[in-house]
């Protein structure tokens, strides 16, 4: 293999790192839960396990991917941010998944800005997205909080309509 | 700590060079996963590109995971994707595995997944210190049986198994190969 990395990143709570084996049971617990409903869930571990494995692949394929986030002291892995962009995904989108132990803190919004400031900033990609289920409320108020704006309706073939939000730009106030 | 996947092995065979599964692979790997050949495998001409594209994200994902994971075999002489051997352990398998795939129609019926199974299996066993290794095989996969049987396999019918309908043939151990 030619090689691939996962570079962290800190925040003031939070560190965004690899995924890895030890991650597994709260990723899968997350996965199988309610929680799930909104990005194509519940799932069982099999399939979660293939998720998992597919986060660190995507780095190898695109040269971005997703993080594992943790808690900076405890390392106790909290969800799961960071630059997701699939075949079948109209762009790079900035995606956030919190654990139940993760919320309600803010961890989504803390680490969503340190995705995107790497996005920007380390890969010079000039546009980000958003896709968010219209149900999932609290995660279009996240997604408005970022300073992100609905820009239109995406339809995929297994997850349905999804609404695409759109960041502001580089260098633009959020 | 930055996670870093370029240190992985490359077996040579008489025809063939083993490597990890790569990027590079995308293409040629999603033509087979959406094809009806990959219907054992989780694929099928039924299954949309993301789908696949997933699935080849996930065996890069296991190196990483698990230390090692699927090799791709590339034919010497035409440097030309032909498959992919190795193993295969995701969360929930029983045992570790060996499973195969070989992505084209034309590359079938040569011997190269029996000798790309015989190079990884004495990796595993020497290098990797695996004490056993099974292969689970769907009853209607007639090639993939003829293939374990060759490679020495016998059936096991008492071995765990998450899917009931599945055979079980375990590997000759690593003293008797």
């Amino acid at each position: 293999m030619t090689g691939f990395t996962i570079p962290p990143l800190t925040t003031d709570r939070l560190i965004l790192r690899a995924p890895r084996q030890s991650d597994f049971e709260a990723y899968a617990a997350f996965r199988a839960s309610p929680r799930a409903r909104f990005v194509g869930g519940p799932y069982d571990r099999a399939q979660s396990y293939q998720q998992l494995a597919a986060l660190i692949g995507q780095w190898a394929l695109r040269g971005y991917g997703r993080w594992m986030v943790a808690d900076r002291t405890s390392d106790t892995p909290l969800g799961v941010v960071g630059i997701y962009h699939p075949e079948d995904w109209p762009e790079p989108e900035v995606a956030w998944s919190v654990f139940g132990t993760g919320e309600g803190r803010g961890i989504a919004h803390e680490a969503a800005r340190a995705a995107r400031t790497y996005a920007y900033d380390i890969l010079g990609m000039s546009a980000l997205i958003s896709m968010v289920d219209p149900a999932n409320t609290r995660s279009v108020n996240l997604a408005k909080r970022l300073g992100a704006t609905y820009e239109r309706d995406f339809q995929h073939p297994s997850y349905g309509t999804m609404y695409i939000w759109r960041h502001p730009s580089p260098g633009a106030p959020s | 700590m930055t996670v870093t996947l370029s240190q992985t092995p490359v077996l040579e065979t008489e025809r063939l060079m083993l490597r990890a599964i790569d990027p590079q692979d995308l293409e040629p790997a999603i033509a087979f996963l959406s094809s009806d050949r990959a219907g054992y495998v989780g694929g099928g001409a039924n299954k949309d590109q993301g789908h696949c594209w997933r699935i080849v994200a996930s065996l890069i994902g296991h190196w990483v995971l698990r230390g090692t994971g699927p090799f791709t075999l590339m034919e010497k002489s035409s440097g030309k994707p032909l498959g992919s051997v190795g193993p295969f352990y995701p969360q929930g398998r029983p045992e570790r595995e060996l499973s195969w795939t070989i992505w084209s129609p034309e590359a079938e019926g040569s011997g190269f997944a029996f000798e790309a199974v015989m190079a990884i299996r004495e990796h595993v066993y020497h290098d990797l210190g695996w004490e056993t290794a099974v292969s689970y095989i769907d009853p209607s996969n007639t090639r993939s049986i003829a293939l374990a049987r060759r490679l020495g396999g016998v059936l096991d019918p008492d071995a765990p198994r998450e899917d009931a309908n599945d055979l079980v043939f375990r590997h000759p151990k690593p003293g008797d190969v």
